[in-house]
């Protein structure tokens, strides 16, 4: 126990004591409305956010501030692009208390990623990778967003990401693949290694008490998990007809897991591939194409159908000077593209829609968070 | 004509610093428990103050908070006390993450004529526990402490007080640029107590 003489400046405790000056209260008042954020709220943004909640003008003024916010991202001019969108984004967090789907957190989340995921610079960005993070706990299916990480090397220094994603695959039963996540993370020397070395302890500990896992199979990531047919074909096993299907099933799975778990981890080249995905056909991912290559579905001019034939009804054409099989998709270059633009840094987005369109493109996102990834960029 | 009359209570010093210090102890193990400084399942649920309150099965924690409230007892009564702090650091780093500050204000008349003020009894505990339901609902704006941390309690007393065999003097401890919430406060007439957190502002790019 320490005593401490009081001291003649006033530290801002003491100073904010003496002043009374009050806290408000509406933190209390509204508690069942804030979500709470890992990283903590200022106090004083919470309060005023939450009072918006029932005063138009506050109401006006978010909007207001949103939007200097996002033209701060298209005016900046400084060396970290990142910076801009982080502000935004932790402004959103704190003016919108208990976050949801017309907060637009999620789609800020989408397009501060999308904007830099083919970025060499934020690569080991603890604060990118902490965007990313944020996003897959929005997602009804984070996994996806941690195999495109995992992919593009996005994150690949910092423990943090194996933490999250070991504990998202646990979460899923899949603790085999967490153990393997975390293991790879330990051998890549992912700082900070210590906290990395403790979770996994705690890890371990915990899947001590855990019954038999009934997956794991890495390779059938997003089968349903049926097999009936080729059960009685093995028949190495007389005990198998009393059991369970359960059982045979997890039998036959742990059967075939030895040849997925061991790695050799001494070998220096052995270890990029320690995390055992899916490889085939994911060097896609990796090229991304020029710009134009990625924006082709938004460019690209209509053209015959070369692939699908649709037998056309024979009948009378209206307004259509060509006759044949030929079906022309008509195409307003005029019309502003609603709802989402993607030539510029979609930033646009933010202006253009409302409170439904961003809970609809909230929605479309969690149950699909690549959806606006160039498609070649995506895993087959 | 009937009227309503609150019943008030007779406090002395010595009654004052008694209610004054063991709040403060179960502040402190509702913190410890909310903040999870320690285990949940080191804790025990009791009764205190018209609510379920958790106290400590932790032998250590145990007697150093008993210590601990026993000495700010004698402080209390002597009237000499004027802060205490507990004070929650970063096990690997020391890095102070959490403060909550408990300032004290004492009626300097009752300790030099030995008075007695009067108060409800029941209206102290239900400011207390309005302070006890705050500690707990401050989850909504804290940060989350998922390292393990360790506590401390700082006191600051008049100047004139010598520093006991188990406690050493220290530095404040102070967290740089903190948040601050200032939390409700309670008043025996004697002891009035105003209670602060604060705490460390998380920036995206801390690990």
């Amino acid at each position: 126990m320490e005593e401490a003489q009081a001291h003649s400046i006033l530290d801002p405790e003491t100073e904010f004591l003496a002043s009374k000056r009050q806290t408000g209260n509406e933190w209390e008042l509204f508690k069942e409305n804030v979500r709470p954020l890992k990283r903590g709220r200022k106090i004083d943004v919470l309060n005023e956010a939450l009072k918006s909640h029932s005063d138009k003008e506050i109401r006006k003024s978010l909007h207001d501030q949103r939007r200097k916010l996002i033209e701060a991202i298209d005016h900046y001019e400084g060396d970290d692009p990142l910076q801009p969108w982080l502000e935004c984004i932790k402004w959103v967090q704190e003016a919108y208390p208990p976050g949801g789907d017309c907060s637009g957190l999620v789609v800020i989340y989408e397009q501060c990623v999308r904007t830099f995921w083919h970025s060499d610079r934020y690569k080991d960005d603890l604060r990118y990778l902490k965007v990313w993070l944020e996003y897959a706990e929005n997602c009804a299916d984070a996994e996806v967003i941690y195999t495109f990480l995992d992919v593009n090397e996005i994150g690949k220094s910092h423990a943090l990401f194996y933490i999250s994603y070991a504990l998202h695959m646990e979460t899923k039963h899949k603790v085999k693949t967490a153990n393997e996540i975390l293991n790879c993370g330990i051998s890549r020397n992912a700082h900070p290694v210590k906290k990395l070395e403790d979770t996994f302890r705690k890890f371990l500990a915990r899947s001590m008490r855990m019954p038999k896992t009934r997956d794991e199979d890495k390779d059938e990531n997003h089968l349903p998990a049926r097999s009936f047919g080729t059960l009685l074909a093995k028949g190495d096993n007389s005990k198998r007809t009393a059991e369970s299907y359960d059982q045979v099933k997890r039998k036959q799975k742990a059967d075939r897991a030895p040849l997925a778990i061991y790695k050799d981890k001494n070998t220096d080249t052995g270890l990029d591939h320690q995390l055992e995905m899916p490889k085939k056909g994911l060097n896609t991912w990796q090229t991304l194409g020029g710009r134009a290559d990625r924006n082709k579905e938004n460019s690209a001019l209509p053209s015959k159908w070369t692939s699908h034939k649709i037998p056309q009804r024979p009948g009378q054409w209206v307004g259509s000077t060509t006759s044949g099989p030929i079906i022309e998709v008509f195409v307003d270059e005029e019309c502003p593209q609603s709802g989402i633009v993607r030539e510029k840094s979609s930033t646009l987005q933010f202006r253009q829609v409302d409170n439904k369109e961003l809970k609809k493109e909230t929605e479309l996102l969690r149950e699909n968070p690549l959806r606006n990834f160039p498609l070649n960029s995506l895993p087959r | 004509m009937a009227s309503k009359t609150v019943a008030k209570d007779i406090i002395t010093l010595r009654g004052s610093a008694a209610i004054v210090s063991e709040f403060f102890g179960y502040a402190a193990n509702s913190i410890l428990y909310n903040r999870g400084v320690y285990p949940e399942e080191s804790f025990a649920k009791v009764k205190k103050y018209g609510l379920p309150m958790l106290l400590t099965e932790d032998e250590d924690v145990k007697s150093f908070i008993a210590n601990l409230t026993s000495q700010l007892s004698e402080w209390l009564e002597a009237g000499k006390l004027q802060r205490v702090v507990l004070v929650i650091m970063s096990k690997s780093s020391g890095e102070v993450l959490e403060r909550w500050n408990f300032s004290i204000e004492t009626d300097g008349e009752v300790v030099e004529k030995g008075e007695s003020r009067e108060k409800s009894d029941k209206e102290i505990m239900r400011e207390i526990q309005a302070i006890m339901r705050q500690i707990v609902s401050s989850i909504t704006y804290l940060p989350c402490l998922d390292e393990p941390c360790v506590f401390d309690v700082l006191a600051y007393t008049d100047k004139d007080v010598a520093v006991p065999f188990t406690w050493m003097e220290s530095d404040p401890k102070l967290i740089a640029n903190p948040q601050m919430v200032k939390l409700h406060s309670f008043d025996t007439k004697i002891h009035k107590v105003d209670t602060l957190v604060s705490y460390k502002n998380d920036e995206w790019d801390d690990q």
